[in-house]
Parts: C-alpha cells; sequence; structure tokens
C-alpha cells in the first residue's frame, strides 16, 4: 500500500477525510439556507431560483450525486470511527466526570443520527414528493414550479414544523461542534486566532439553525403566505 | 479527617473486578492522596487482608506512574498536578471517594488499580526517537536553536507518559500523548532526520494497540497533569499530513517497527 492511501485509512486520516467531507456539507447547508431565505422575497423569486437551479440537470445531478457520496463517505468513516472508539474502552467507569468536553462534542453520533433520519425525512418529504404535500407539482401564475405555494402548505402542519425543528436542533449541535473540530483536524492552529476557530462551530451552527428557523416559523405563524 | 473509599479490587488480569468500600480514620490534611492509601492499606495488613495494588514510585509529580481516576476524573479534583501532589485537604471531611484504575482496551488491568502501560512504550519505540551519532561529544552550543523553539519543544517535551489523557478520552485515544512527543522532536533540529516517519510510525502504533481516535473533545487536556495544549494535537495532524504528501507513493511502514531486521 502506498503512503497516501494507507494514511487516509488511520484514525487521523479518517478524521481529515470526515472533516473534508464535513466541511462540502457545512458549505451546502449555508447555500442551501441562504437560497431558501429567497421565501421572504416572495414567490417570483423563490420559484425562479428554484427554476433555475432546475434548469441545469448536468449540474444539478452532479450536485446531487456529489453530495451522496460526500454524504456516504462521511457516515461510513463516521460508523468505522465509532465503531474503534466503542472498542477501545470495553469496560466503563463506574463514575466518569466531564471537565471541558462540550455537549455537543460527546453527542456528534447522536446528533449526526438524527441528523441522517431529518435528511431522509427531507428529501422524502419536500424533494420527492413522497410523504404529505399533495400540492406538490403545482405550477405558478408565471409557469414556474410552485416550490414557494408547496413551502407554505408544508409549514402550516404542526407535525411536520415540530419534525423540522427536531432537525434543526440536530443539525445545530452537529456543526458546534464540528466546524470547529474540522479546523483543529486539518491541523490549523495559531495563537492569536484559536478564540475564533472556537467560536466558528457555535457561530455557524447558530447562523445556520436561525435561518432556516426563520422559514419555518415564518410560514408557520402566517407571516409569509400565499 | 475521615473518609470512606471505594476502591476498584481485582485480584488478577482475567478476574471479574468490583469496587469495594474501606474506611480512613485519622488523615492528616497534608497527607497526599497516596499517603492515605499507604495507611488504608497499613489496615488492611494488621488485618490479614491484602493490601490495594496502584502504582507509584516518585510522589513528586515527575515520573507519571501514579495513574488514580478519582471520584470519576484521572488524577483527582485539581488541575495540573498528578495524584501523588493531590492533597487530603482538597476533600471535605467525611467525603466518600470512589477511586478507579485508568480504563481502556489498551490499558490492561494488571491487579486493583495497577494497569500495564506498555502500549505508549511500544508506541515510543515505533518512533519516538533520534538518531545521534557515536564518538565524541558535541559542544553544547553548536547548534543553535530559537527560543521559541526551544520552548516548544520543552512544552511538550514536559509529558510523563503517565496516561490519563487516555484515561480521561471519551474514545480512550492516546492522541495527546502522541502529539507531545511528535511535536516535542519535530520542532528541534535533532529530530529532522526521522521527522516524516516519525509522525506516520507512531499514529500507526496508536491504532495498532488499540487506542480510540480523537473527537477534539479537548478531555484530556483538562486532566494532564503538565498541561500539555491541545494545539500540540493540531500540530500532530499537520505533521501527518504533511508526511502524507512528502511520502505518498511510497510503499508504507511494515506492521511491526522493528520488522527491518527480520
Ligand atoms: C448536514 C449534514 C452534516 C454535516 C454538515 C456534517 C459535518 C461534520 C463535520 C464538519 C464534522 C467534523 C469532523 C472533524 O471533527 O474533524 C463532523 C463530524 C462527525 N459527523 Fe457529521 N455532518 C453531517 C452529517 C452527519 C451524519 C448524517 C452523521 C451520521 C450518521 C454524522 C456523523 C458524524 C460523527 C459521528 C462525527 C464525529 C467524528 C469524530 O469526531 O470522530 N454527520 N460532521
Ligand atoms: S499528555 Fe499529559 S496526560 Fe497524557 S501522558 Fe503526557 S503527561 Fe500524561
Ligand atoms: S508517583 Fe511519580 S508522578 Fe506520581
Amino acid at each position: 500500500m502506498t503512503r497516501l492511501v494507507s494514511h487516509l485509512q488511520s484514525s487521523v486520516g479518517r478524521k481529515v477525510v470526515m472533516a473534508l467531507t464535513g466541511l462540502g456539507l457545512v458549505t451546502y447547508v449555508i447555500l442551501h439556507m441562504v437560497g431558501n431565505l429567497q421565501v421572504f422575497e416572495g414567490p417570483h423569486a423563490l420559484n425562479s431560483y428554484a427554476a433555475f437551479l432546475r434548469d441545469m440537470p448536468i449540474l444539478l445531478w452532479t450536485a446531487r450525486i456529489g453530495l451522496l457520496c460526500i454524504v456516504a463517505l462521511h457516515i461510513v468513516f463516521a460508523i468505522q470511527l465509532s465503531l474503534q472508539n466503542h472498542r477501545a474502552r470495553p469496560i466503563g467507569y463506574a463514575i466518569h466526570r466531564y471537565r471541558q468536553a462540550s455537549f455537543a462534542s460527546r453527542t456528534m453520533a447522536m446528533s449526526g443520527m438524527v441528523l441522517l433520519l431529518f435528511i431522509v425525512f427531507h428529501l422524502l418529504h419536500l424533494t420527492a414528493g413522497v410523504i404529505g404535500s399533495p400540492n406538490s407539482d403545482r405550477i405558478d401564475a408565471e409557469g414556474y414550479r410552485d416550490v414557494y405555494g408547496k413551502m407554505i402548505h408544508a409549514f402550516q402542519n404542526p407535525l411536520v414544523v415540530a419534525l423540522y425543528l427536531v432537525g434543526q436542533l440536530g443539525l445545530g449541535l452537529h456543526l458546534s461542534h464540528a466546524v470547529s473540530s474540522s479546523i483543529q483536524t486539518l491541523g490549523l492552529e495559531h495563537a492569536a486566532l484559536d478564540r475564533l476557530f472556537k467560536a466558528a462551530g457555535p457561530a455557524v451552527g447558530l447562523l445556520v439553525v436561525l435561518g432556516n428557523i426563520a422559514i419555518i416559523l415564518a410560514v408557520f405563524l402566517g407571516i409569509v403566505h400565499v | 479527617m475521615n473518609f470512606t473509599v471505594r476502591i476498584w479490587r481485582q485480584k488478577g488480569p482475567n478476574e471479574r473486578g468490583g469496587l469495594v468500600t474501606y474506611e480512613a480514620h485519622d488523615v492528616n490534611p497534608g497527607m497526599s492522596f497516596l499517603e492515605m492509601l499507604d495507611g488504608v492499606n497499613q489496615r488492611l495488613l494488621g488485618n490479614g487482608e491484602e493490601p490495594v495494588a496502584f502504582e507509584q514510585d516518585c510522589r513528586e509529580g515527575i515520573c507519571g506512574s501514579c495513574s488514580l481516576v478519582i471520584d470519576g476524573i484521572p488524577h483527582g479534583p485539581d488541575r495540573g498536578i498528578t495524584t501523588c501532589q493531590l492533597y487530603m485537604r482538597r476533600f471535605p471531611d467525611g467525603a466518600t471517594i470512589t477511586i478507579e484504575p485508568w480504563r481502556a482496551k489498551a490499558f490492561p488491568i494488571i491487579k486493583d488499580l495497577v494497569v500495564d502501560r506498555s502500549a505508549l512504550d511500544r508506541v515510543m519505540q515505533a518512533g519516538g526517537y533520534i538518531s545521534v551519532n557515536t564518538g565524541g561529544a558535541v559542544d553544547g552550543n553548536v547548534l543553535l536553536i530559537g527560543k521559541d523553539q526551544a520552548e516548544t519543544a520543552m512544552d511538550a517535551a514536559s509529558c510523563i507518559g503517565c496516561g490519563a489523557c487516555v484515561a480521561a478520552c471519551k474514545n480512550a485515544s492516546a492522541t495527546l500523548f502522541v502529539a507531545a512527543k511528535v511535536s516535542h522532536l519535530a520542532v528541534l533540529p535533532q529530530g529532522k532526520p526521522e521527522r516524516t516517519r516519525r509522525v506516520s510510525a507512531m499514529l500507526e502504533a496508536m491504532d495498532r494497540e488499540g487506542f480510540g481516535s480523537c473527537g477534539n473533545q479537548y478531555e484530556c487536556e483538562a486532566v494532564c497533569p503538565k498541561s500539555i495544549s491541545v494545539r500540540f494535537i493540531a500540530n500532530l495532524n499537520r505533521e501527518y499530513l504533511r508526511a502524507g504528501i512528502v511520502e505518498s507513493g511510497i510503499p508504507s511502514e511494515p506492521e511491526s517497527p522493528h520488522a527491518e531486521t527480520t
């Protein structure tokens, strides 16, 4: 085996892959939120944006398949590392107190799992339209697919809103550790920047979650409507 | 002062163990934690019972032998000290104190509170050394080393190999230990010849010994008696990435660190 290949299979190498794939997903999650915030600009903005994305099928499918591969890598390595970590302490402590490990850092596997379930639900719900929304493929006044209407319809259901809020909780928790952690995994540190790196995770997590929740609640509370 | 201590007792590596409760009477507040245990053992011996086995040597925080998880924290409630530097005045009179061994697959229990930490030695053997020329000793000041480099190397070199980082880590990872050793040698000119293969060999040895991976939770730094900074872990990751690139395409090291002789 060559160095590079064997490096990627060690525990640090796997973490590096997780950090790179994770940061890829973070970038996507941010763009996704920013794109959806156009709901506040009304049906025209959102629907034409959606149509703009769908008008480039090659790019769209490249992005989709790319994301799928990234998620798959991230999850496969997450499982491998979790198993390795689990095996490393077969007998636990009667008492174990943490001094500074954050709650988010200790529950990455849990928040990741919540995220995975949420992502599957979200894809079936709003992307594929298999769950809920009977009026999924309506056309708006300008002849675009009515994504705006679909969103308004979806978030009027309190159960759907509750599930999405749980998903956002998982996302916020995961990101609040993940972003700072991946900076460390990639070997970046500097006395002057350490505080910034530490704050990056919670800041990015909060930003994304607040943006997403704003959309969900604005629709649910009737601030944004048809 | 009087204490109730719950101590992990286990006759041998493959025996079943359990927490046993003992009383520690007439403890002087100025006694160290290990002296308190000496008292408990004295009474056990007096009653013809088997004393509690625990590891210790220097009793001044430099050898890294003492290794107790006290009320759920390796080396006890104070920061930046070893178990032998912990004083009984730190605990409220009448307290119940739970004492457990380091817990990790790579640290099998030998007896009671004593664990086998030779896994860390094998990680060192894999790469924690430098090459020196034999012959006349070189004058100390021939090789100039910058002040900040020397300071950084010294910060890392203060690791005493106690394994508290492993004991505290949720994943029983030895990353802080490896980071300290790799960083110590990587910043000094004497460590440069093996710089690239050292980091790979030591991390591979760490995986081989059954330690977990680093989750960047930084519990290690909080319990380290020498307050080794997790910034060295970032440095370790950087060294490893560098080695992966510098050596890419070169066949990886054989399984055993000593396989080149076989
Ligand atoms: C939107 C989706 C996701 C994003 C943006 C994301 C991002 C990240 C990032 C940046 C890291 C940090 C890597 C490091 O510490 O260097 C990470 C770690 C982790 N992720 Fe994710 N992730 C996502 C989904 C998931 C899913 C679906 C799972 C599990 C099924 C998962 C499980 C984990 C685990 C267990 C870790 C910790 C690995 C470790 O510290 O050893 N993640 N994630
Ligand atoms: S890094 Fe600290 S806790 Fe870990 S072995 Fe060295 S001295 Fe002990
Ligand atoms: S006995 Fe040597 S460090 Fe505690």
